[in-house]
């Protein structure tokens, strides 16, 4: 594999992730399976790469108190739950050759209906302002749904100013680590908006605690892939951090420039793009409808 | 009555294998992978001493086959089900060759017949390969055959009809061996055939051996030996690069 290809690809990732501060899995997966790389080693290798950008990214949010730890272990229990699952389901799947159909339609499913909503609500938030209509704020309690706080099991979490049953954010916890053991992403992208909606945290701690415990959840998740599947590329992994740390630095200039909204529809857009990009791959006749793995590879058969 | 044993023993023994004068060599028997390995590219040498094939006096023909190692290789079929195209139908090929190169000094329908390559199994349509199927180990659907062959030709995993050899003297020959980044590791088996007139007058064989060296020998052999401790590794790495990155970021 050719190193600078290998480094360019993480700069230009890291540019993005930069810009929209968002982690990168869900553009650096597919495109590396676009240039070659098994879907399989994709995934794993991005898992570690993530953790890597994690830390980077966690540090400055620690610095500044924008880290609820104890909200961030009850997330992090709940994911290696689901990690642990989902690397189970991955191995199962690759045996059967059917891990690349569902990588693909995760993606599709997932980027589909992240990417949409963004969409619209950053179009509606452009619409708006546009306009000078001026949305009425709604406060936390509001947005709060009543069936959440009818939930067992409550514990209070001092940080994000939460009184909430341990049920939802172990819950949560676990579905994003499902997802990043088979997508190979941190899931910052379900993470975040299920911190501000269904859970009501404050948006100071919602970035900080998300990248709290996707660095200990795609840890788990590499060391699962690892035991299962010898999947990880620890190298590859530095080589794309190498680049998305230059990239990042530019990113963050670029992203500071544009407004909020502007930001938002551009990553749905470019959301959206992976997504059509994925979906078309499962909807078109391939040119190719043969395939050709290693069967040692998916442990015998 | 022994010494008449002896002399039979030569004199058949010459006969039966055909013991001609051929040799060859590589210019290079160990290939060693590294992170940057992008392919390589080996001369084989060969020479004919005289002998029952009399370069001065015909023509031969040399065609050169390397096989790399053996591996379980599994062959998917994508189908529409109902929207979307899924793998629906695989085979197993339980020992595919992992490289598998053709050289000729011609095109082999003018150096011999069908017949002869496919009792020497030479070239990818007698290239011998089962597959297991429902009745056990059988011959596969034509189809699956040539997908492997098709993609691992895609690849520059298998190779014919591109590989030219060339008589560089009187009996003297040489071709080149193209090895792709993405090849296998393991003994590779080099057998060179000299035809004359349509028939096998001399065969042999050399061994090649591709090993992942250095870094890539120590990463390959512990995730796959000590994959608990890789997958520790992996994350103690990420945890300090991303450390550092993170750090020097602030600067």
């Amino acid at each position: 594999m050719n190193i600078f290809l290998v480094i360019g690809m993480g700069a230009v990732v890291g540019f993005l992730s930069g810009m929209f501060g968002v982690g990168g899995g869900f553009l650096m997966t597919p495109l590396l399976i676009f240039i070659g790389v098994p879907p399989a080693v994709a995934v794993a290798t991005e898992s570690n790469e993530i953790t890597a950008a994690s830390v980077s990214g966690v540090l400055a949010h620690w610095r500044r108190q924008g880290v609820d730890v104890k909200m961030g272990v009850v997330l992090i229990i709940g994911g290696a739950v689901g990690s642990f699952f989902g690397a189970q389901l991955f191995t199962y799947l690759r045996a059967l050759g059917q891990v690349d159909l569902m990588i693909s339609l995760a993606y599709v499913l997932f980027l589909g209906s992240v990417g949409g909503l963004m969409f619209w609500e950053s179009v509606r938030a452009m619409i708006r302002q546009y306009k000078g209509i001026v949305p009425v704020p709604r406060s936390r309690e509001e947005r709060h749904k009543a069936w959440i706080h009818a939930l067992p099991l409550k514990m209070r979490f001092r940080k994000s100013r939460l009184y909430i049953s341990v049920l939802l954010p172990l819950s949560i916890g676990m579905f994003v680590g499902v997802l990043s053991a088979i997508m190979g992403v941190g899931g910052g992208f379900i993470m975040v908006p299920a911190m501000i909606y269904l859970l009501g945290m404050p948006t100071n701690v919602v970035i900080g605690t998300s990248l709290f415990q996707i660095i200990f959840v795609t840890a788990l998740t590499t060391i699962f892939h690892s035991v299962n599947t010898q999947t990880v590329d620890i190298f590859l992994a530095v080589l794309l951090l190498f680049g998305a740390v230059i990239g990042a630095q530019f990113g963050a200039g670029m992203g500071l420039k544009l407004k909020a909204e502007q930001l938002r529809a551009l990553l749905a857009a470019l959301v959206l793009v992976v997504c059509v990009k994925m979906a078309l791959g499962l909807v078109l006749e391939p040119v190719e409808l043969y395939s050709v793995t290693d069967a040692v590879a998916v442990g015998g058969h | 009555m022994r010494a008449l044993c002896m002399m039979l023993l030569i004199v058949f023994g010459a006969n039966l294998a055909p013991a001609y004068a051929l040799v060859t060599d590589l210019s290079n028997k160990r290939i060693e992978i590294r992170y940057s390995f992008n392919g390589a590219d080996l001369i084989l040498f060969g020479a004919i001493g005289s002998s029952a094939v009399d370069p001065t006096r015909d023509d031969f023909d040399v065609v050169i086959v390397v096989r790399g190692p053996e591996a379980a290789t599994v062959v998917r079929q994508k189908e529409k089900v109902g929207l979307i195209w899924i793998n629906n139908q695989e085979l197993l090929f339980p020992s595919a060759p992992g490289y598998y190169a053709v050289a000729a000094s011609r095109p082999l329908s003018e150096i011999a017949t069908k017949p002869v390559f496919e009792s020497y199994g030479i070239g990818f349509d007698y290239l011998p390969l089962l597959a297991h199927t429902e009745r056990g180990l059988a011959e596969p659907k034509a189809g699956f055959r040539k997908a492997l062959f098709r993609l691992q030709s895609a690849q520059g995993l298998y190779r014919q009809e591109q590989d030219d050899v060339t008589h560089v003297g009187e009996g003297l020959f040489k071709t080149d061996i193209r090895l792709p980044a993405n090849v296998p590791v393991g003994d590779f088996i080099v057998e060179t055939f000299i035809f004359q007139k349509g028939t096998i007058k001399a065969r042999n064989r050399i061994m090649l051996n591709v090993d992942k060296e250095g870094f890539e020998r120590a990463a390959y052999d512990y995730a796959h030996d000590y994959p608990f401790w890789y997958g520790i590794t992996a994350v103690l790495v990420a945890l300090s690069a991303g450390w550092l990155a993170g750090v020097l970021g602030k600067k």
